[in-house]
């Protein structure tokens, strides 16, 4: 992390109410960029509604968001995208019937002008797509291969570049990592470690400790709502991120039972 | 975990395919090897009856022409993932609508026919509209259509004509510019020379003695071409069809994306009303009346080619061309059959053998393509 | 690839099966195409069926029924131009509607196909497409016969149940039993569909919205059926005066138990089996009679019912 940096996300005291349910009391979080900045929290911690709140799907009731030092009021996702805020979700990120090339352009289709008419620039959207794909190290048989033939890892990844080429200041990436295997994994946190690297910030939720472990580099732990903290890389250990995560000392004996299995 | 570029590994589970299987496998495959199965069928069994001289291929032509004209806007509408089943009650509707205007109330025939284009697609733009809007299937909203555009064909012509057939667009449609768009015929003259050349058989008797018995290319087939070059064009070169395939792949994935789906949809519906207007509209320029049980079951048959075709039933996936030859299959097998001597009633058997030998062939192919499992 | 290939081919052959067999049953002799505008589910066909196919085997030539599926009149259009295509001796087809199919017909007498025309259509519209002669009944005299009748029984009021709507030819026989009478079609046609459940409900729906009405006038068995059901679903059986064209068994079974009154036979048969007949002597020996022939109207009544029972349905 570099001080020098003036965080790109501020979340101040967020609150969100639905009704008579107290989702978020007061949650604060800053985001650098080029960190990669974990979220981690149990189901029900509210964990979809700050993320949701960061991206424009739902208003706070209470609290301020800060978008590169000033305040931002997003009236919905669009908003935030053209802000440079990226979500990809868990699902609905690709069309598995579409060729690579056009999911990738998907809502951005670059254009080629023949006299009056305006053309798909295929030539052009092929060879961006190939290029960003063997960037993220994925080797395709060709653009045109359908996303239904890659993995999901390669799925999520594809994903990531795209919001990545279209530039994306804030990666959020929404438990991308939980209907994975070991392998496919591996390959998605190595792509989040390198878009880390080029200097754009990562919110990246999941309740695996080990997976944040692997490439966070500031832990922030929601429960009930509520934030307990913001860890530094290296002043935590897995363990300790546990208990924060479930809340207390039930898990320790729970733990115990188990064996340490957890 | 390193961060250096990972090496380009080949994943050793793909297995290498030849580059002839590449280009083999796409959408259109079942379309195309169907395409040639039938022709080398007919050209086996069917060759000296009269299918291949001029009349017989005019003939099989114009039948698949009219199905790639309505084929062509299903296919874009079953991409984007909807169906359309009002198609055929609007080729009776708009053609019985032309006759009223023209005949009954005496507008000349170019409004006539531009004031119904409108009026069919505002109605498949309000079918698309209550589609998008209520999010109820659009299966049931164009059935309900069917009915309601059905029974204004039986009901309009009798309260005014006492009658379900109107008649005499020919005699009011004679020497209109826009009437010869429909229903006219080009390159008569190239036909009249290969008659007198011989090349083509001639009439032996009757008032146009010596003329060839297929005199010109009517313009069914032209805007059948038109349509399928158009619908191509559109679906794979350039944005919009991008936005096609996204609707009807995952409209909410798409809408993710920033593509305007409920737009999408609902310009498709009017697309689908456009061709059943324009199949209606050369129908009644040919045949010079409009009849309230014209279409019938016009929307299964439109489905059907586009199933032939290879399009995905449930959307996002399919092809213009291969609907256009799922279209001349239907039609080249439906008239064929009788050139070859088969008894007609046999015919629907046929078309079903071929439906579910499509449809098998075609989802086998689009496995490969996408992975589906 | 081989696996795919292999599925093709194996796929194409059981497809094929059926046709070879059906193809190699071809006999020599002259070849005649029966064109017709009904659809697929109109039974009554079946005695034309029936006709020509005995016609066929009588004389030694070659006998086909072709129909549109839907009843769809311009793609009979197409089933008359692709007939001439394959080049028969004789076409014999209606002519339910002169503007659709004229040119079609006339395309196939100039190309040198002769042309009877069947069942609808007159003889001056025979006349004007150059076809040989008109095999039929007039389907309007028909009516104002059947109307003339009736009157003279004491009948003021009909229901007209036409099952056949965007027929032209259904609408004549109703407009014609009408102006028979002497009074207005005005309302007493309705639309009664194809389906029997329906058609009985709406003429019960009808007549119990009517109960005055004097007669009912069905227009061939799919109506007549189920307005036989309908009648003795609400007790008019026998007591309201009942009219019908065409015969079936059901009508001819009406017929005997008096609850028909009579039925107008325009005898399909003959429509079916004279124009073989005629055109197979016409190209064999160059005779042909000088007339059109009517087939039709004759009324059936309950005299002399044991030939049409026997062959109702069949060649009656």
């Amino acid at each position: 992390m570099n001080p020098e940096h003036a965080p790109i996300i501020q979340m101040k005291n967020i609150e969100k109410h639905f009704g008579s349910v107290i989702a978020l009391a007061g949650v604060s979080l800053d985001v650098f960029p080029g960190e990669c900045h974990c979220l981690l929290g149990d189901n029900g911690a509210g964990k979809s509604t700050f993320i949701k709140t960061m991206s424009g799907v739902h208003q706070p009731t209470k609290g301020e968001i800060l978008f590169e030092g000033h305040p931002m009021h997003f009236a919905d996702p669009r908003d935030a995208i053209s802000a440079g805020i990226a979500t990809v979700h868990q699902h609905l990120a690709m069309i598995p019937l579409m060729s690579v090339s056009r999911n990738f352009f998907m809502g951005n289709e670059p254009v080629k002008k023949v006299g009056p008419l305006n053309f798909f620039d295929h030539d052009y959207a092929n060879q961006v797509t190939m290029d960003e794909m063997s960037k993220m190290g994925i080797n395709l048989r060709g653009p045109d291969q359908a996303v239904g033939t890659l993995s999901g890892g390669e799925r999520q990844t594809v994903a990531i570049a795209r919001a990545v080429h279209f530039g994306a200041k804030v990666l959020i990436l929404d438990e991308p990592t939980s209907a994975l295997g070991v392998r496919q994994t591996a390959n998605v946190l190595a792509t989040v470690a390198k878009v880390r690297k080029q200097g754009i910030a990562v919110v990246f939720i999941t309740h695996n400790v080990r997976h944040a472990m692997a490439v966070g580099d500031r832990f922030t732990v929601l429960n009930r709502g509520q934030t307990l903290g913001t860890a530094q890389r290296g002043q935590i250990t897995p363990e300790e991120l546990q208990d924060l995560m479930a809340g207390g000392q039930e898990l320790v004996a729970l733990e115990g039972s188990l064996g340490g299995t957890v | 975990m390193s961060n250096a570029p990972i090496p380009s590994v080949v994943d050793e589970r793909i297995k290498t395919r030849s580059r002839f299987r590449e280009a083999m496998i796409r959408p259109e495959l079942g379309g195309i090897v169907g395409t040639i199965a039938v022709f080398t069928f007919f050209l086996l069994f069917a060759f000296d009856s009269g299918m291949f001289n001029s009349q017989g291929i005019m003939n099989w032509s114009i039948v698949s022409a009219q199905f790639m004209i309505i084929a062509v806007g299903a296919c874009l509408l079953m991409i984007a993932g909807e169906f359309d089943l009002s198609v055929g009650s609007m080729i009776g509707f708009a053609g019985m609508l032309i006759a009223i205007f023209s005949v009954t109330m005496g507008w000349p025939v170019w409004m006539a026919i531009l004031v119904t284009f409108a009026i069919c697609i505002a109605i498949g733009g309000l079918n698309g509209f209550i589609v998008v809007r209520t999010g109820l299937p659009s299966f049931i909203v164009t059935l309900a259509f069917l009915f309601i555009l059905r029974g204004f064909a039986i009901f309009l012509p009798q309260q005014i004509e006492r009658k379900t057939i109107i008649g005499g667009i020919k005699d009011v449609a004679e020497g209109d510019w826009l009437a010869a768009v429909f229903g006219g015929k080009i390159l008569g003259g190239m036909f009249n020379w290969l008659g007198d050349a011989g090349l083509i058989a001639t009439f032996e008797r009757g008032t146009r003695k010596g003329q060839p018995v297929v005199d010109g290319i009517p313009m069914l087939i032209i805007w059948a071409i038109i349509l399928v070059i158009l619908g191509h064009v559109l679906l794979t070169k350039t944005r919009f069809g991008n936005w096609i395939f996204a609707a009807g792949g995952d409209a909410e994935a798409a809408r993710n994306s920033g593509v305007p789906v409920n737009k999408v949809k609902v310009s498709m519906f009017m697309f689908t009303a456009f061709c059943a207007c324009v199949f209606a509209t050369c129908q009644v320029m040919e045949f010079g009346s409009a009849g309230s049980d014209r279409g019938l079951l016009k929307e299964f048959e439109a489905i059907i080619a586009v199933v032939i075709g290879g399009a995905l039933l449930t959307g996002g996936y399919g092809s213009v061309l291969g609907a256009a030859l799922g279209a001349l299959i239907f039609g080249v097998v439906q008239q064929g059959l009788f050139f070859a001597g088969v008894e007609s009633s046999l015919f629907r058997v046929f078309l079903g053998v071929i439906l579910l030998f499509a449809v098998i062939l075609n989802t086998y192919i689009r496995r490969i393509i996408t992975g589906e499992r | 690839m081989t696996s795919l290939m292999k599925k093709l081919v194996l796929a194409s052959a059981v497809a094929a099966a059926p046709l070879m067999a059906a193809t190699s049953a071809y006999a020599d002799g002259e070849k005649y195409i029966l064109v017709s505008h009904a659809p697929d589910s109109d039974s009554w066909w079946n005695t034309i069926k029936n006709g020509i196919a005995l016609a066929g085997e009588q004389m030694g030539v070659d006998v086909e029924y072709r129909n549109p599926p839907t009843g769809d009149l311009a793609d009979m259009a197409r089933i008359i131009e692709q007939a001439a295509a394959s080049g028969p001796n004789g076409i014999i087809t209606t002519l339910a509607d002169y503007d659709v199919l004229s040119g079609p017909i006339k395309a196939a007498v100039d190309s040198g196909v002769d042309v009877i025309i069947m069942n609808t259509g007159t003889p001056d519209q025979a006349r004007e497409v150059g076809a040989l002669m008109y095999v039929g009944q007039p389907e309007y005299d028909a009516g104002l016969a059947a109307g003339v009748r009736a009157k003279g029984d004491g009948v003021g009021s009909f229901l007209c149940v036409n099952h056949y709507i965007v027929q032209p030819s259904s609408q004549e026989r109703c407009q014609g039993f009408a102006d028979g009478l002497g009074i207005e079609l005005g309302d007493q046609m309705i639309d009664a569909g194809q389906d029997p459940a329906e058609i009985k409900n709406r003429v019960l729906a009808y007549l119990s919205a009517n109960p005055d009405t004097d007669a009912v006038l069905t227009l061939g068995p799919t109506s007549a059926d189920p307005t036989l059901l309908a009648l003795e679903e609400n007790g008019m059986a026998g007591d309201i005066y009942f009219g019908t064209f065409d015969l079936g068994g059901e009508i001819v079974k009406g017929i005997k138990s008096g609850v028909i009154q009579w039925g107008i036979d325009q005898q399909p048969f003959l429509q079916a089996y004279l124009p073989v007949v005629v055109m197979t002597n016409y190209h064999r020996y160059g005779v042909l009679p000088g007339n059109n022939i009517n087939s039709g109207p004759g009324f059936v009544t309950a005299d002399g019912l044991t030939k049409i029972e026997e062959y109702a349905g069949e060649y009656r």
